[in-house]
């Protein structure tokens, strides 16, 4: 028996590789029609086709654009309001319950709201991003923030700290293994608000993309800018994971 | 030993303790005794410890002297220069080294000096300077979980020391080590404290510790938490091996696990 040599990579992509070839075996051998079920190549080719026009760049630029915008002020402000909800307990008791409405509220009920407040263009679909992606880091915030060593405190009062010296010093980085959890989260979230949004307005983006493809049955398309989104998610995963590494290596070995 | 105790009393009170008291509320809302009104004083650089059994108010006391408790009656003065300055008078030496584990041990020992704003190759400076002193030269980079649970005491140690603050407290700072370990570090502490000449308390629950550091010795009892008795350890320095035969060293123990019966 010999012993497994190969990095976890290449299992991954074999493992791909076989039900890529599955699928595209099925669909020739049992012809199935390309508007019901497009064979990988076909949507490899419409992925190629949107790349040779240029457009593949437009629509994903326009989608990570929004990701990266609405990312940004959704952890901006989940860390923000993480951070003041653990400075007071009361005020986290008085905002409990509305955070908790606002959070439960299902998202795609409010994506027309915010397309009324802030148009058809980019705000409305940022908006709608930052809505999803701030809870998570808040909460994640919170917890990390509530759950630090008493010892901390202590030692910022030995040391005389200014409290933004003790946020930024000491508590924020003692708390990052917490709020990356909220930043996972937020990351998978951003990329459903982003196609969300481009669903109901625009003429951009991998969401507008699987609109137009649905309503004029170009499926290969469809599958297209799915399996896009799906690596872009992938991406963005892999970026944080190696922030992660990074950032926080001194917290897995110990 | 007489001639001692006129000596510390000769010198001027660096930590005074007038009737400190704190009370705390109980699960059930009873009020609990931590610390009945405890009177003491520390002479300037003396090496004072405090011993006694869990939960009679040592540790209370020492955080008292700290600030990072107000007491409930009484009141704490340092020596006269000390008490306009407000800023970093004492350095505390925790339980648990409570090092931040993102920073390398030389990052961790300039901390307080990086967020007091000091010039930065001045506080480099300091830094490698006390890890010299605690015997960790070698290890500037290395991180808190790459240390030993003796090194990160002693990085600790120095963290402490790295802002030169005129007290240094330490709440039973090698309770969690191994007996070697623990010894070693005893007699590094002492070299320490003879270098730098600190006031010192030291909080442990080991009579063989607070006899072979102390000038003197504090044995609390609980509940309420009272200062039963305190002795002046009239052994000679510098303390070593010699010490520890010394008969005199060991009436002393018995004299302490005495009063903490």
């Amino acid at each position: 028996m010999t012993a497994r040599t190969l990095p976890p990579l290449v299992d991954h992509a074999l493992g791909l590789g076989a039900v890529l070839v599955a699928w595209q075996v099925y669909v020739v051998a049992a012809q199935v029609p390309a508007y019901l079920l497009p064979a990988p190549a076909a949507v490899g080719d419409a992925i190629a086709n949107l790349a040779a026009s240029g457009a593949l760049w437009l629509h994903l630029a326009h989608t990570l654009g929004n990701i990266a915008a609405g990312l940004a002020l959704g952890t901006a402000l989940g860390l923000a309001a993480g951070a003041a909800l653990a400075r007071s307990v009361r005020l986290e008791r008085w905002l409990e319950g509305p955070i908790l409405i606002l959070q439960t509220a299902p998202k795609i009920a409010l994506a027309p709201l915010f397309v009324i407040w802030f148009g058809l263009g980019a705000a409305s679909k940022v908006a709608l991003i930052v809505s999803l992606t701030a809870f998570p880091v808040l909460v994640a915030t919170l917890v990390g923030l509530r759950g630090l060593d008493p010892a901390l405190r202590d030692l910022a009062r030995i040391l005389d700290l200014s409290p933004a010296q003790k946020l930024w010093r000491i508590d924020l980085p003692a708390a990052l293994p917490d709020i990356f959890v909220g930043f996972r989260i937020a990351a998978v979230q951003a990329v459903v608000g982003a196609v969300l949004g481009e669903w109901m307005s625009g003429k951009f983006g991998l969401g507008y993309l699987m609109t137009f493809a649905s309503a004029t049955y170009r499926t290969p398309l469809l599958f297209a800018a799915v399996a896009l989104t799906v690596m872009l998610g992938l991406a963005l995963h892999l970026a944080l994971a190696a922030a992660e590494r990074r950032l926080i290596r001194w917290s897995g070995a110990s | 030993m007489a001639a001692m105790e006129t000596q510390l009393a000769a010198r001027a009170p660096m930590i005074s303790i007038d009737q400190v008291a704190k009370r705390f509320a109980g699960p059930s809302g009873e009020t609990i005794d931590a610390l009945a009104p405890v009177s003491l004083t520390v002479a300037r650089g003396e090496f004072l410890s405090i011993v006694g059994p869990s939960g009679c108010g040592k540790s209370t006391l020492l955080r008292l002297i700290a600030g990072l408790d107000a007491p409930s009656s009484g009141r704490i003065a340092l020596a006269e220069e000390f008490r306009e300055s407000a800023r970093r008078r004492i350095g505390f030496v925790f339980q648990d080294p409570v090092l931040l584990p993102w920073l390398s041990t030389l990052a961790n020992i300039r901390f307080p000096l990086d967020t007091a704003g000091t010039d930065r190759a001045e506080a480099d400076a300091r830094a490698h300077h006390l890890l010299d002193l605690v015997g960790l030269a070698g290890f500037a980079d290395a991180l808190p979980h790459q240390l030993s649970g003796g090194m990160r005491q002693r990085a600790s140690i120095a963290r402490a020391l790295s802002y030169d603050p005129p007290i240094l407290l330490m709440d039973e700072p090698f309770g969690a080590l191994d007996l070697l370990t623990r010894d070693r570090l005893n007699d590094e502490l002492l070299r320490i404290w003879e270098e730098t000449r600190k006031t010192v308390v030291f909080v442990t629950h080991s009579v063989e510790e607070a006899a072979y550091l102390s000038d003197r010795v504090a044995v609390m009892s609980p509940r309420p938490g009272i200062v039963k008795a305190i002795h002046t350890v009239d052994l000679a320095r510098p303390r070593g091996e010699a010490t520890k035969l010394d008969p005199r060293f060991h009436a002393l123990m018995a004299q302490f696990r005495k009063d903490l019966r």
